[in-house]
This record gives structure tokens, sequence and C-alpha cells, in this order.
């Protein structure tokens, strides 16, 4: 082994206090990216988990201009369906209601609230949003209704058997109205799902606003998360029916609203996270300068020895790359060891949607490096410092 | 090769400017032998010490010139300097001054791992550490050791380079009289199996009753021979 590593390695090791601190200063800049990664990219990828699973799938197929798709979903659903990658396709229609609602004796209503229509076969082989019945289940017929939590709540606590009336005005302008079963009560953590809508048949919505085989959307979900794949399907279909003026959009482009505003705070949070990182550097800094303070009088012998500038420069920073690897190391795996502990335990806080957490390798990587390099730009100045130390004047320190 | 290792003409250090200049060396010139074994003595405050950084090219000088094994070494470089204090001179403090981080052994190896030295460095350490007797402490952080037995690792570290000079600033100064004593003779001993030069600086000329030269320093002047500071003050 090289003597200067020797001497950087002993110098430190006898300096456990000074180590100590630094590769702490280190982790600790790590781990906070690592946390900031964790719950704010999880929560982020936890939103696109369910969105894609309940709202947009993993192509979301609309008009380009008008409000529904006249053509029968059939036709494109087929399509669809035929392609090996995709698991299913299921058409919606959406729209609003007044609802009105009696309980012991007590009416209530509820104006303008979202109704999905939803076919139940296929929609239950697409999309999750059965899933999120917490009470009762899911539509299975033409006059059963699933109430999200949050309008059973305003209605005054609609339970599954309850009656529900809906009041909706078709295109031609008429008010028709129908009466439905509460089979099930729909919740989601964190309130991606239809928690503020109520779900019903497609047909029958159909009925109400007079739209017959029309529908607002194709929910297509494949067989596994694939965004290339997503994206070249999206284009086969869009070029198979290039007269129809439709619109395939990926998740990332469906909620591209609700995500653009997330993802600047993403961007936010890591800058206070690699702002933190720097902050380490300047605490390497001080305590190098301490060791080389308080090795002035090894620094003296080393040079009347015959050390050149240059070999003590190459201890300190050799005390910045152990600090770095350490530090690291260290970093990294208290960082791995949290995040594998939200992944396997669904992290969540105070019932919101359970973080999605992912092993970014690159960016762990990344982040290990950056602070490895900036333990090292770190050690330079007291590296710098140490040479300027003349043996004669270190060595009256002796 | 030259008989003469070490040579100083007309050597002066001067500190400060204007009013509060002080002439630590004055004008000092002299020729040192190969193998001789000289002693610095001088007061407090005399200039011995300054004297010393000369020779050791630690520090250099504001006038004269220094030669060391035939070069004059005042015009060199800071990488030149090392280099030439590395292969040139052995240094052996009044504290030894071993590295604390590192084993006897390992101190002992250092010059020769700066050196970079092809030869095997762990063997020439161990073989002189077995000549100062340490044979027994070689794995031993230096800081465990004794006074004594630290000073002469110091002075096996001094020697492995086979240095043209060994100087040496009061190596005794920190020892008690016995082993104060031992050092004396250990030096002595190896300067002679080993024809090496020793420049010894003290403080206190009786440590060392046999020496080959005596230089003594007052006020920054350098009296040559082997006559005390006593008598020159006469």
């Amino acid at each position: 082994m090289d003597y200067r590593v020797n001497l950087a390695a002993r110098m430190l090791a006898n300096k456990r206090g000074s180590l100590i601190g630094a590769v702490l200063a280190v982790s600790i800049g790590i781990l906070v990216i690592h946390v900031n990664f964790v719950i704010f990219q999880g929560i982020y990828d936890a939103i696109i988990r369910d969105m894609t699973d309940y709202r947009f799938g993993d192509i979301f197929v609309s008009h380009e201009e008008e409000a529904t798709i006249e053509r029968s979903h059939v036709v494109y659903t087929n399509w669809f369906e035929r392609v090996p990658l995709v698991q299913s396709a299921t058409p919606r229609l959406t729209g609003s209601a007044d609802i009105e609602f009696r309980s012991m004796g007590e009416f209530r209503e509820e104006f303008d609230v979202p109704v999905v229509g939803v076919e139940p076969v296929s929609d239950i082989q697409a999309s999750k949003i059965h899933t999120t019945i917490s009470d009762g289940q899911y539509v299975y017929a033409r006059n059963s209704i699933v109430v999200g939590e949050t309008v059973a709540q305003d209605l005054g606590g609609v339970r599954v058997g309850d009656n529900l009336k809906l009041i909706m005005t078709d295109q031609g302008g008429d008010e028709n109205s129908k009466r439905f079963v509460v089979t099930g009560i729909s919740k989601t953590a964190g309130g991606q799902g239809f928690d503020t809508s109520v779900i019903v048949h497609i047909d029958t919505l159909r009925s109400l606003v007079d739209r017959p085989n029309e529908s607002n959307s194709i929910f297509v979900k494949l067989n596994e998360k694939n965004p290339e794949a997503a994206l070249e399907i999206r284009k086969q279909f869009l070029a198979a029916y290039a007269n129809d003026d439709l619109k395939a959009q990926t998740i990332e482009e469906a909620a591209e609203q609700t995500l653009k505003g997330f993802r600047s705070g993403i961007a936010m949070i890591n800058l206070i996270g690699y702002f933190g990182m720097g902050s380490s550097a300047f605490a390497i800094v001080t305590i190098q300068m301490m060791l080389v303070n308080s090795k002035t009088r090894e620094i003296g012998v080393m040079r009347a020895i015959g050390a050149k500038r240059k070999d003590i420069l190459m201890v300190f920073i050799l005390q910045g790359m152990i600090i770095g690897a350490i530090g690291a190391g260290a970093g990294t795996g208290i960082g791995l060891a949290y995040t594998t502990y939200a992944k396997e335990t669904n992290m969540q806080f105070q019932g919101s949607l359970a973080l999605e957490v992912n092993y970014n390798w690159s960016k762990i990587a990344e982040t290990a490096l950056l602070a490895f390099f900036l333990a090292i730009l770190a050690a330079i100045y007291p590296s710098y410092r140490a040479t300027k130390l003349q043996p004669v004047e270190a060595m009256r320190n002796v | 090769m030259s008989d003469i290792v070490l040579e100083l003409q007309n050597v002066s250090r001067i500190f400060g400017e204007g009013d509060t200049q002080v002439k630590a060396l004055d004008d000092v010139s002299f020729r040192i032998k190969r193998g001789e074994f000289v002693l610095i003595v001088g007061s407090s405050g005399s200039g011995k010490s300054t004297l010393l950084n000369m020779i050791g090219l630690l520090d250099k000088p504001t006038f004269g010139k220094v030669i060391l094994d035939g070069k004059e070494t005042t015009t060199l470089n800071d990488g030149q300097v090392s280099q030439y204090r590395n292969e040139k001179l052995g240094f052996v403090f009044q504290f030894a001054n071993l590295l604390p981080d590192l084993t006897v052994l390992e101190n002992v190896m250092l010059p020769q791992q700066i050196q970079g030295s092809s030869e095997d460095i762990r063997q020439n350490a161990t073989d002189l550490l077995i000549k100062v007797g340490l044979e027994d402490q070689i794995n031993k952080r230096s800081n465990k050791i004794s006074g004594g037995q630290a000073q002469r690792a110091a002075i096996a570290r001094g020697l492995v380079n086979r240095p043209t000079v060994v100087l040496a600033d009061e190596p005794t100064g920190n020892l008690d009289s016995v082993t104060a004593g031992k050092v004396v003779k250990l030096a002595k001993t190896m300067a002679k199996e080993l024809n090496q030069t020793f420049i010894i600086v003290t403080h206190d000329r009786h440590q060392f009753p046999d020496v080959d030269r005596v230089i003594t320093i007052i006020d920054g002047k350098a009296f040559d021979g082997k006559q005390t500071t006593m008598e020159i003050s006469a």
C-alpha cells in the first residue's frame, strides 16, 4: 500500500471524532436526498399509478374536438384487444347530475355531481376502480350505483342498499331522472379515484343523456407498465383511425396538468436536498481544517524528511476520498435501507395514498458519486493549506 | 568523491526589516568532512537553531552559500530541496518526532518510501531497528514506546536513507542522563560503523565528551575548534 494512503487512513482512524463527524455530514446529505426521493417521488409515482389504474389507463383515447366519441366504442376496444400487449380496453362516459336522497325522512340534495358511466365487465378487467369499493360491490346492473365516499357523506351518510335519484339533462335539453340502488361506496387513499363522483352502468347513463352508443373515452390498460410500448400502440392506433379525429394520450400526457405542478415541487425539494448536501461539504472543509491544524507537527516532520508539497496534498486529498467513500457508502446503505422499508411496508402518511417506491439505481449511483466528489472537492482547500506550511514554521510546533 | 560533505560560505541570516532587523547568523563559514562527529554548541538564542535550519535546508540564508555534498543548495526550488533533504540529510529531533499514527517500523520506512526507493524498504528498516536494539518494538505504535526508545527509532529513521549528513537537534534534551548516555553512545557507534557524518546541535556540551569537532555559536558567529564556550568567551 502506498505510504500516503496508509498515513491518510491512520491519521483519520486516530481522529475518530473528526472521521465520524465528516462521514456523518456526507451520509446525512445523501440520506436527505434518498428520503426526499422516496417521499416525494413516491407520492408522484403513486399519483401516476392511481391515475393510471382509475382514470386514464396506459393509453387514454378521446375525441380531438368533441366531448364525446360518436362511433361505437366496440370498434376501438376490439382493435386494442387484438394487440397482445393490451390487457383490456373499456369505454367510459361522463356527465353530471343532481342527486336526491331521502334518509330517515330527511331530504338531501346535491347538485352537479360528476357521473361516470362504465361497462362493468370490461371495466373490471381494464381498471382497478372496482378495488376501491370499501363497502358493497361494484356496478353490476342497469340500476345499480356506486357512490364516492365524499358524495355519500355530503348526502348525509348514504349506505349500501339505499335508494338515490339522479336527475340529468340530455343533449336535447330535456330533464331525465332515474332511481338507483346503492351497491357500493368507493373510497381511495389520496382521492385519486371517484370519491367525489358516482359510478353507474354506461348504458344507463347513455339513456339518461340520450347519447346511445357514445362514450367520452376509451381506457386502455397494458399487461404491464411499458411506456415505450404505450407510445408505439398509440401511434399504430391513430394511424389505423386517422380519419376519426381521435387523440390518444399516455398517462403523462393525459394527467399533465395535475403532474406539472407536482414536478416543480419535486424539483424544488431535490434542490433543497442538494443544497443540504452542499452544506455538508462545508462541514467537511471545517473538519479537515481542524485535522490539518492538529497535524502541523507531523506535516513539518514529513517535510523535513523529504516529503514534497504534492505528497502532503495527496495525504489530505486521500483523507477526503476516504471520508467521501465511507460517507457515500454509509449514506447510500442507510438510504437504501429506508427505501426498502418504505417499499416493503407500502409506506403512507395518515391514510394518504401508499407511496409508490422504486429503486432508481442511476439516481442512487449519481447521488453517491456526487457526495464522493463533493467530499474530495471539500478536501482541496484544507489540503492546499497543508502544503503551504513551511517546514521551518511547522517545526516550531515541534 | 570529495572529502568535504558540507560547506557553509559566509552564511548570514537576517530576520525582520529596518529597526526590527535581527542578525541571527553572521558570516558563518566552515567545512565538515565525511565521517566527522561534530557538535554545534551555543546558549539559548545564540543562533544554533537557525544554523541547523540552514544546514538542514529548512530555511535559506539571506547571504552566503550552503554546499551539501558538492551541490550549492540555495538556488534549488522547493521540490528539489525536498528531494535533496530526503536523499542527503537525516534528521533526529529533540522529541524524536515519530509520526504517532504509524508504527515504529513504518516511521523508519518513511524516508525511503518518500524517496520511492526500489530497495527492500521493510528489510532495511528492520535491520536498522535491530541495530539500534528495538527489535521487540517494531510493530508498536510509535507513541506507545518510551522516550529513549523513540529517540533510538528516530536515529534509525535518520540513517535509513544512508544520508550524507545526520542532523540531530538536542537529541538528548528530553531524556534522563542514563538514557541520554545510551543514545549518545548509540549515535557514536552508528557513526563509526557506517562512517556517517553526524552534526549534533546542543546546549549541553558535557553530554558529548568525545567528539571530533566542536563549533560554538555565540551571537550568530561560529567559532570552530575544540574549545569550550567558556574558553571562547574568555
